[in-house]
């Protein structure tokens, strides 16, 4: 799709490229733009998600163009950017910082947050308690759930428990049951 | 020889003192306020005249200097601006125009060690600046009249290297009229250059411009050509080296060959020829190139079969055939040759060698056939090459049709090099507009980060090839994969310009590969003792100004080996350092500074007891002490780095210059105020000191807290310095020299450090046992390259500083007091030695 928008240059600043100095990849900014990440990924050679691009806003300082992208969650975190980058820079850990600052700022994808309300029901991303998953460990000899917080509901709670202290539950707008 | 008086004439009057702050215009006065600290200066002991100069080094400025030496019976010079490194030597002439003897003037640092590294603290860069002034007034106290010396020079000179560098430094020279010694490791000299097609941005045939040049030196009654050597040995100092050069056996008489070629028809052996990039093949008797100068043939013994002594075979026909074509030039027991050469000044061009990119895995060279270096294109493009001119895909040998050049392949890569190689951008268009001149119907495509097309006529070059229609393709390929049927090569990159990821098939790709140091460029450099900066090539002594001397008076270097240059830069460059060099072989004799060590013979120990520990430290056989005589130092072998000095049990030793009294001036100076915030360093000139202004002309910021006092090795720190920092209640002190690793010693005076750090670990052990924290006494090797190193290790300590405590440190030294008292005593006036028997 064509942005036909121009870039305001006066809306360039720093803050978003000084954030992730911060927080440790103040390699960034010596990024030559040289294409190496984007071409390089394979999650980009079949979506949208293009590294250089993103890194290129965030440098600029685009910040809520950065945060609202939908491709900043096609990253498959697999690293070869990173192991290829003529500058060294930690790209997919910049990355994952800030899809960080994304969740912060509410730009989380409804499927997330389902996965994360579901953590925070069950202690599992994907819960492996149902029927299914039962028969087929009892038909390999197993005990029908896994030694996890399934199995002990105290933990559960325990989990519970530190997922609140640490605001987890607030972040993924968390309500409770329902 | 020597000029230096026997005793300098005491000074009975108060010495005075003039001193000069330099405001460089912004460099200076932009940090620091000028005028304050030409305020506090003139409360100093001895100042009877302060200036504020705009440029202290300017003509005016000088003017300044010289009036107030007259106006005011100024004696004694001090200026506060630059590095000594730089205008010491300008204001040591200024003082002496002015009527003073030159080594009555001092410098002190406000700018390389002040205030390009402090910006960020003005204060307490002001306070750094007036200690480092109060310093160089306290030095001014002590110091004394000396006379340079002046020693022969040898008027010859010696070039390593015979690429278009070196034999345009040796032809320089030759033509002036001066003997020229060309050492070249290969058996030919035409370095890379020689190997190449056509050059850009003319187009013109590389050894057709070359081959003349290289005919000259072989010709030339001036210059004796030594191949197939290296340099390994060298001694001496400008104006007199003594050079070994070892030269490997060729097997072949160099006179007798006449290059008929009779020899290689009959060498049954086949390998590899590495001048065709091992693209080709060539028998173990052998000769580069048919324009290999000298223009004789040579046995690789290592792939000869006959000739060595432990083979069981016996082949020896390319002796028979070279006997029949009636020239006999084989000699089946040549041996390795020693040349012991003298020569006044050395050259150095050793040049560059591409990059083997097989560690960059993601592009597969080594691993798919059709990856090639741009190195390997050449050779191939280039008639005299071993396809005769053919460009063919390795895998099949066919005619590629779709080309890909990679850029920057092992350049601006922090994984490999972090430089760009300068001239990779424009030997790709050159060799993109040949193939489409050999190959009109040929795709070709260029990979590039950016086109750098500075100089002449590059950019003109640049548009000419786009015009020609070559594909440039904005993006750095990420990989490339091989079809294993077709030996295609798929190359994924991204094109910048929309932003996308692309993906295409070529028959041939070649890689830009980087110009790296060549191999023994840190051997020589060890030879030499000359530093290499972090890129591995040779380092100049000053980035602009002299950008082909080596810190190291009376070496230069031109061409490639001082980092990448092309073929007009290599050949000025040539030039420049035959000029330098010529400067010192057409004098009969050579000034040379004289901080020599001098022996005070009514307090040597050896009059008394067998010692001669000086003369075990001297790594230049410069002093003698026979039994019962007081040790004696030749000024002319001397060195002046003051290891002897820093040794010497009896303090009977000085280093003219940098004697004990001035440099505990200094130290006193630099600890007046608050000591337990300082830490004081003590710098060698040529490493540590050079470095910590790197850090600044880099303007790298760190604290201020630092005091810095130059001595010319770390050779020279004695003990007494640093327990004499400590009594004034220093916080930290910092002994830094040059290098000293497993692999070797950078040090200029060959072991300094050494005997520095052994000093150090005894003097740490004391401290220790004292009970200072061991953090407070630090050894730091800070290579003349290092800035960034120095500019860590101060944050590291101030940060060490904090961390201890000023109120600890306080308590801490006065703790210590006594019993550094007792040991300084003891150094100051160590106790005569008993005589074994009385005399």
């Amino acid at each position: 799709m064509l942005d036909r928008r121009i870039i305001d240059g006066n809306k360039f600043n720093q803050k978003l490229a000084d954030e992730m100095a911060e927080a440790g990849y103040d390699r960034i900014r010596a990024c030559i733009q040289c294409g190496t990440c984007t071409a390089t990924c394979p999650a980009g050679r079949r979506t949208a998600y293009r590294t250089r691009q993103l890194i290129r806003k965030a440098l600029l300082g685009l910040r809520e163009e950065v945060l609202s992208d939908p491709t900043l969650w096609l990253c498959t975190t697999c690293g070869t950017c990173q192991e290829r980058c003529p500058r060294k820079i930690e790209i997919t850990d910049a990355i994952t910082f800030l899809r960080n600052l994304a969740v912060e700022a509410g730009y989380m994808r409804p499927e997330h947050r389902g996965v994360s309300h579901k953590f925070i029901k069950t202690g599992h991303a994907v819960p492996i308690d149902d029927e299914k998953w039962s028969k087929l460990r009892e038909s390999l000899g197993l005990p029908p759930l896994p030694p996890t917080v399934h199995c002990y509901p105290k933990a559960l709670r325990e989990v519970q428990k530190l997922l609140k202290k640490t605001g987890f539950d607030k972040l993924v707008e968390y309500k409770g049951d329902d | 020889m020597t000029q230096i008086p026997e005793t300098p004439p005491s000074k009975p009057r108060k010495p005075r003192i003039g001193v000069f702050v330099c405001e460089c215009g912004r460099n200076i006065a932009g940090v620091v306020n000028c005028q304050a600290l030409a305020e506090r200066a003139s409360k100093l002991d001895g100042v009877v005249c302060t200036m504020v100069n705009k440029f202290t080094c300017a003509d005016p400025g000088q003017e300044e200097i010289k009036a107030a030496i007259e106006e005011h019976k100024l004696d004694r010079v001090v200026v506060a601006a630059c590095t000594p490194r730089m205008h010491e030597p300008t204001f040591r002439r200024t003082t002496q125009d002015g009527g003073l003897n030159q080594f009555f003037f001092e410098m002190a640092n406000i700018r390389d060690q002040g205030s390009w590294c402090h910006s960020s603290d003005p204060e307490g860069c002001q306070e750094r600046a007036a200690d480092q002034i109060a310093a160089a007034v306290a030095k001014a106290h002590h110091l004394a009249p000396l006379e340079v010396l002046k020693v022969g020079v040898t008027p010859k000179a010696l070039v390593i290297g015979g690429g278009v560098s070196g034999i345009h430094a040796a032809l320089d020279i030759a033509d002036a009229g001066f003997k020229v010694y060309l050492v070249e490791r290969s058996p030919t000299v035409g370095g890379i250059m020689a190997l190449l097609d056509k050059t850009f941005p003319t187009l013109d045939c590389s050894i057709c411009i070359l081959g003349p040049k290289m005919a000259e030196v072989s010709r030339h009654p001036n210059i004796e050509l030594i191949t197939y050597a290296e340099v390994t040995k060298v001694e001496g100092f400008v104006g007199n080296f003594t050079v070994q050069v070892t030269e490997r056996p060729r097997f072949v008489d160099l006179d007798k060959c006449n290059s008929c070629g009779e020899c290689t028809k009959v060498c049954p052996v086949v390998v590899p020829n590495n001048f065709d990039a091992n693209l080709g093949w060539r028998p173990a008797i052998w000769i580069p190139y048919p324009q290999a100068v000298p223009s004789s043939y040579l046995i690789d013994i290592d792939h000869c079969l006959g000739l060595k002594s432990n083979s069981s075979t016996s082949c020896l026909m390319c002796d028979e055939a070279c006997k029949e074509a009636g020239a006999d030039a084989i000699i089946p027991d040549d041996e390795e040759k020693i040349h012991n050469i003298e020569v006044g000044a050395i050259v150095v061009a050793t040049g560059y060698e591409p990059y083997d990119p097989t560690p960059i895995t993601e592009y597969g060279y080594s691993v798919y056939p059709n990856v090639i270096t741009a190195m390997e294109l050449e050779r191939l493009i280039n008639a005299a090459g071993p396809t005769e001119g053919k460009v063919i895909r390795p895998s099949d040998m066919q005619k590629p049709h779709h080309i890909a050049f990679i850029q920057c392949v092992g350049s601006r890569d922090e994984r490999t090099h972090i430089w760009c190689s300068g001239f990779c951008c424009m030997y790709t268009i050159k060799n993109a507009l040949l193939l489409r001149e050999k190959y009109p119907e040929a795709e070709i495509t260029i990979y590039y980060m950016d086109i750098r097309t500075t100089f002449k006529d590059y950019e003109e070059f640049y548009r000419r090839a786009r015009q020609a229609g070559i594909r440039f393709q904005q993006g750095r390929p990420a990989e490339i994969s091989e079809d294993p049927t077709t030996k295609n090569l798929i190359v994924h990159a991204e094109d910048i310009s929309t932003g996308r990821p692309t993906r295409r098939e070529f028959d041939l790709v070649v890689l830009s590969t980087a110009a790296v140091p060549s191999k023994g460029t840190q051997a020589l450099a060890r030879v030499l003792n000359v530093p290499v900066g972090p890129s591995g090539f040779f380092m100049e002594a000053h980035p602009k100004l002299k950008p082909v001397d080596a810190a190291t008076e009376g070496v230069f270097f031109c061409g490639s080996a001082q980092g990448p240059k092309d073929i007009p830069a290599s050949v000025a460059q040539g030039s420049a350092a035959s000029s330098r060099a010529l400067r010192i072989i057409t004098q009969n004799e050579w000034e040379i500074e004289p901080i020599v060590a001098e022996v005070n013979p009514d307090l040597c120990r050896n009059t008394i007891v067998k010692c001669g520990i000086c003369v075990k430290r001297c790594a230049y056989g410069a002093i003698t002490a026979d039994p019962g005589k007081a040790a004696f130092v030749t000024p002319a072998k001397c060195h002046g780095c003051g290891t002897c000095v820093a040794e010497c049990p009896a303090n009977a030793i000085t280093q003219h210059h940098f004697t004990d009294d001035q440099i505990m001036g200094q130290i006193v100076a630099l600890l007046e105020d608050n000591p337990e915030d300082k830490i004081l360093g003590m710098l060698c000139n040529w490493c540590s000191y050079a470095g910590a202004d790197l850090a600044g002309i880099s303007r790298y910021d760190y604290p201020t807290n630092v005091r810095g006092v130059r001595m010319m090795c770390s050779g020279r720190y004695s003990e007494q310095f640093v327990l004499e920092a400590f009594r004034r209640g220093a916080g930290m002190v910092l002994m830094s020299g040059c290098r000293l690793t497993e692999t070797g010693s950078d040090c200029h005076y060959i072991s300094g450090n050494v005997w520095a750090e052994k000093r150090f670990n005894r003097i740490a052990a004391r401290l220790k046992k004292m009970g200072i924290d061991e953090r407070r006494f630090r050894l730091e090797w800070v290579s003349a390259a290092e800035g960034d190193k120095w500019a860590h290790v101060i944050t590291e300590m101030t940060a060490h500083l904090k961390e201890i405590g000023r109120d600890a440190i306080i308590a801490e030294n006065e703790r210590v007091r006594p019993e550094l008292e007792k040991r300084l005593e003891r150094l100051l006036n160590p106790p005569k030695p008993k005589p074994k028997a009385k005399t």
